[in-house]
């Protein structure tokens, strides 16, 4: 079997995506017997001439929003170059944290300034909002996940990189994904264009906290309750996203008590993450009364900033696109 | 007059790349940071208690250091067992950070993913043998996992809430702790002999930075007793001391046009841009700088480790490539010593791991931890209803900016004088910047 | 010089704000003609992405219209859709749509002249307000480099 070429990258973000490659555990060096790191700039120093120098990719890990014109011109470079793009980690998929940034545009002006003497180098502008991969280039894959769980970080290499050849941790990394995938993984064939390394449900489904069906009279804020260690956290009064988010991460966040935020996007049937959790907070308000649910409702702070908070750029149907806020 | 580019550097977190002009005789390189990290828009506007869920972004130390500012801001002391399973991740951070440096180092001439017929053939070019390799990566495998028992993700913690932890340790976790701990230490010593034998042994480890010194500057540490951050003085002594809440009266930062990435100096004194080592505002944190304190190291073998240092380079402070690397070498034995320390039974369980805010928490807060990679800062004005207003966060990176922008020069300048290929200066440049 | 001409997606309730929209028109009440009307069983159903979408797909108002609390024909669907007003008022209002764009608004069957009202006030003020700026789209249709990743896609 002849090695497949690959790349990785990191646009826009922390290194937390590809420090999460060099992770999966010791195995990692035992990749090169299928892979050849052809381009890996933070690891192997590549440069962008190294890629144009090189064969075609045959898979291109994209980690990192988009926010500067050369993080753009790298996505474009890559799709070009690469057989399949994955967009890896959640500033990839859907725009992360930085798009966070979104929700006040403008303030990137403080941040570009021209250089005061003609001669000092210039930094690559900023775009007037942080995007998905996906929204400038068509990604194949998508691995979400701040960082991405290293069960599928397995998962997308095996099927991807090793195309099943690799017996290890196999059933492990199948074991937890949609029946599609899991399937192409056991086979060796590549799993359907777009499919979404992460489960079908919403992270309900694998947290172990019981719902009770009980409702509040009171929004409460992680520091001021210490919430019971095997009741759901929604049903005690914090916001917890698990409902409207992609399960996979096997309720990590709940797990270790503390509510989740999203960061493997919406779920399948969710139209809109922030919808999704207005419907699903509202309907725990114990109370028939119109002055008790404004007042109720009147107690949360930052919905935006906490349903979107990974998701903003690629998810928020409100701000997808959208030219400018008023 | 020629313009070269060297980019995007190897092992940085930030996407940077050197800018080079050269004009004649002289030449000035530029160290920059392409993208913002801009964490301030990811802040501003969120509510308080979620920042150090937001701030771990820029790494996992600050979130700890982010929940420090919010016990300051709630005004509540996390109770022992809580400080305890702080102190540990801080631990097993700076083992898997550390780690990740002298991996880096030991794997900077091949190709880490290379296939071992490849490096067989190789032998000769490159230091290290594959299964060292191997097994520093199952080392920091284990300290990863103990890092998301204790942090409950990793690399992107997430336990740290205001008062302690959001959950205790449970029992199979704490044994599970208790055997990384133990075995991490002889992964430590095992780092320590190949550092000994590969990079100080063999005399040609670093390639051409084995005498690379940078002239002195100041250093900055958090003691951790009292809030009192540490300057100490180019020359090792002269040290002045200050409490957390007077960082932002002592220490300024400033934005260059060309990069992101904003330079940290001491107020008050002289300034004379990146690329001066005379301005008397610059300073460095770090493993390097915790050592330029010359306190002996907290446990007996890294004490050991660093006073075969000081035997071999010299007494404290030292400024050299060699030292910081070393230093890491002796951080991360006193790093598995403690956790040693750290993973017994009393210590790490119980079920009391959190304290409630009972009050509704002032307007502003400050934070400070002594980080893997340096003294972190945080600080946070917030409304009266916890909605955060403004953000103040010293990280290393921009704290070692200056260093960085005037070993990029260095390097850049020798390149220059020997006419050194810009691909043989680019691995010197990262070589050098690696320890800080 | 086009005047602009306010869109507003209005979900009605079967049981009364549709039937007393019905009944506006029969009675020839001058009304706005800016509504685009969804009949729904119950203001209950209409679920918050519902709105958003509208808003998304470049609504510049959005009437939801129920029974009076008390009269819903399910018992409680109007109480849902109260409770969810509220706060999706609230995250409306951070992403950037103002207060008067989204109503939830009490007709009974037999108030055609609330119904006409409360059309008429919010077409004018929407009217004031001025569009809602969005351009909603798929983002895989957008990008202008679109057909070069398609064609370099094994999947095309």
């Amino acid at each position: 079997m002849t090695r497949k070429n690959v790349a990785v990258f990191t646009a826009t973000g922390c290194k937390a995506c590809e420090n999460a490659i060099l992770d999966i555990h010791y195995q990692v060096s035992s990749l090169a017997r299928w892979a050849h790191f052809t381009f890996w700039p933070y690891v192997l120093g590549s440069s962008w001439e190294d890629l144009e120098k090189s064969d075609e990719l045959d898979v291109c890990f994209f980690a990192g929003a988009i926010r500067t014109a050369s993080d753009e011109e790298a996505a474009l470079k890559l799709r070009q170059k690469s057989k399949i793009l994955v967009a890896f980690g959640a500033c990839a998929a859907f725009g992360g944290m930085p798009g966070l940034s979104n929700l006040h545009p403008g303030g990137e002006s403080a941040l570009c300034k021209s250089p005061s003497d003609d001669d000092c180098p210039e930094l690559p502008p900023l775009r007037s909002r942080v995007a998905a991969l996906q929204q400038i280039v068509q990604a194949d894959y998508i691995l979400p996940g701040c960082s991405p769980p290293q069960n599928y970080i397995w998962a997308i290499l095996q099927s991807l990189v090793c195309q099943s050849e690799s017996a290890a941790r196999i059933s492990f990394a199948a074991s937890r994904l949609p029946q599609p995938i899991a399937q192409a993984v056991m086979a060796g064939v590549l799993p359907p264009g777009g499919s979404i390394f992460a489960g079908e449900k919403a992270v309900c489904a694998s947290c172990a906290r019981i719902k009770e069906e009980k409702r509040f009279e009171s929004f409460k804020r992680i520091h001021q309750i210490d919430p019971d260690p095997g009741r759901c956290l929604l049903e005690q009064g914090l916001l917890c996203q698990g409902i409207a988010t992609r399960e996979g991460c096997g309720g990590l966040c709940t797990g270790a008590g503390v509510p989740c935020r999203g960061c493997f996007g919406k779920a399948g049937a969710v139209f809109d993450p922030g919808a999704k959790m207005v419907s699903a907070v509202s309907s725990t308000f114990d109370t028939t009364d119109g002055e008790e649910m404004k007042k109720i409702a009147e107690e949360f702070v930052d919905l935006a900033g906490t349903f979107y908070r990974y998701t903003m750029p690629a998810q928020c149907a409100l701000l997808q696109n959208r030219k400018e806020l008023k | 007059m020629a313009n070269i580019s060297i980019g995007p550097l190897r092992w940085q977190a930030e996407p940077s790349r050197v800018e080079i002009r050269q004009s004649g005789e002289s030449v000035r390189s530029y160290y920059q940071v392409t993208a913002p990290r801009d964490v301030s828009s990811m802040c501003k506007g969120r509510p308080v208690e979620e920042l150090p869920r937001i701030l771990s972004i820029l790494s996992a130390s600050h979130h700890l250091a982010s929940a420090v500012t919010l016990d300051n801001l709630f005004g509540v002391t996390p109770p022992p067992t809580a400080k305890n399973i702080r102190d540990a991740l801080v631990q097993s951070l700076t083992f898997i950070h550390h780690a990740r440096k002298l991996l880096f180092l030991l794997s900077s001439s091949q190709n880490p993913f290379g296939l071992r017929a490849e490096l067989a053939v190789r032998a000769g070019t490159s230091p290290v043998a594959h299964h060292v390799l191997d097994e520093i990566g199952h080392a920091m495998a284990l300290a990863q996992e103990a890092a998301s028992i204790l942090g409950g993700r990793h690399p992107h913690p997430l336990t740290a809430v205001a008062g302690g932890v959001s959950r205790p340790v449970k029992e199979i976790h704490y044994r599970r702790l208790a055997e990384i701990a133990e075995s991490s230490l002889p992964y430590a010593l095992r780092l320590r002999d190949i550092f000994r034998e590969k990079i100080i042994g063999s005399g040609n480890g670093l390639y051409e930075l084995m005498d690379l010194t940078v002239s002195p500057i100041a250093s900055i540490t958090f003691s951790g007793v009292e809030d009192a951050i540490v300057l100490t003085g180019a020359d090792g002594s002269g040290s002045t001391t200050f409490t957390a809440n007077k960082t932002t009266d002592t220490l300024e930062a400033l934005r260059e046009p060309w990069t992101h990435l904003p330079f940290v100096h001491v107020k008050g004194k002289t300034w004379q841009g990146p690329i001066s080592d005379q301005s008397e505002g610059l300073f460095f944190v770090g493993p390097l700088a915790r050592l330029n304190r010359c306190k002996p190291a907290r446990t007996p073998q890294a004490e050991e480790e660093r006073l075969h240092l000081v035997n071999s380079l010299g007494p404290a402070p030292h400024f050299s490539a060699i030292a910081a690397y070393w230093s890491l070498v002796v951080e991360i034995i006193q790093a598995s010593e403690i956790m040693k320390d750290l993973c017994t039974e009393e210590k790490l369980t119980g079920l009391e791991v959190r304290t409630i805010a009972s009050n509704p928490g002032g307007q502003h807060a400050h934070g400070a931890l002594e980080a893997p990679e340096g003294f972190i800062y945080h600080h946070y004005q917030v409304d009266e209803r916890g909605i955060v207003d403004d953000v103040t966060v010293l990280d290393a990176a921009s704290e070692n900016n200056a260093l960085r922008c005037l070993l990029t020069q260095k390097m850049v300048e020798d390149a220059f004088e020997h006419g050194k290929p810009w691909d043989r200066a680019k691995k010197t440049i990262e070589l050098s910047l690696l320890p800080f | 010089m086009n005047v602009f001409e306010p869109r507003i997606i209005t979900f009605l309730c079967n049981w009364c704000t549709y039937v007393a929209a019905d009944a506006a028109g029969v009675s020839r009440l001058t009304q706005k003609t800016n509504t685009r009307v969804v009949r729904v069983f119950c203001s209950g159903m209409v679920d918050p992405s519902y709105v958003i979408k509208a808003f998304a797909e470049g609504a510049d108002g959005v009437l939801v219209g129920g029974c009076h609390p008390g009269d819903c024909h399910y018992i409680a669907g109007n109480m849902k859709a109260w409770r969810r007003s509220f706060l999706l008022k609230k995250l409306l209002n951070e992403l950037g749509v103002e207060d008067e764009r989204f109503r939830l608004e009490w007709i009974a069957a037999s108030e055609p002249h609330k119904y006409a009202k409360v059309v008429n006030e919010m077409s004018e003020g929407l009217r004031s307000l001025g569009s809602f700026r969005s351009s909603y789209s798929c983002p895989s249709q957008t990008p202008r480099d679109h057909e070069k990743a398609v064609q370099s896609s094994p999947f095309s």
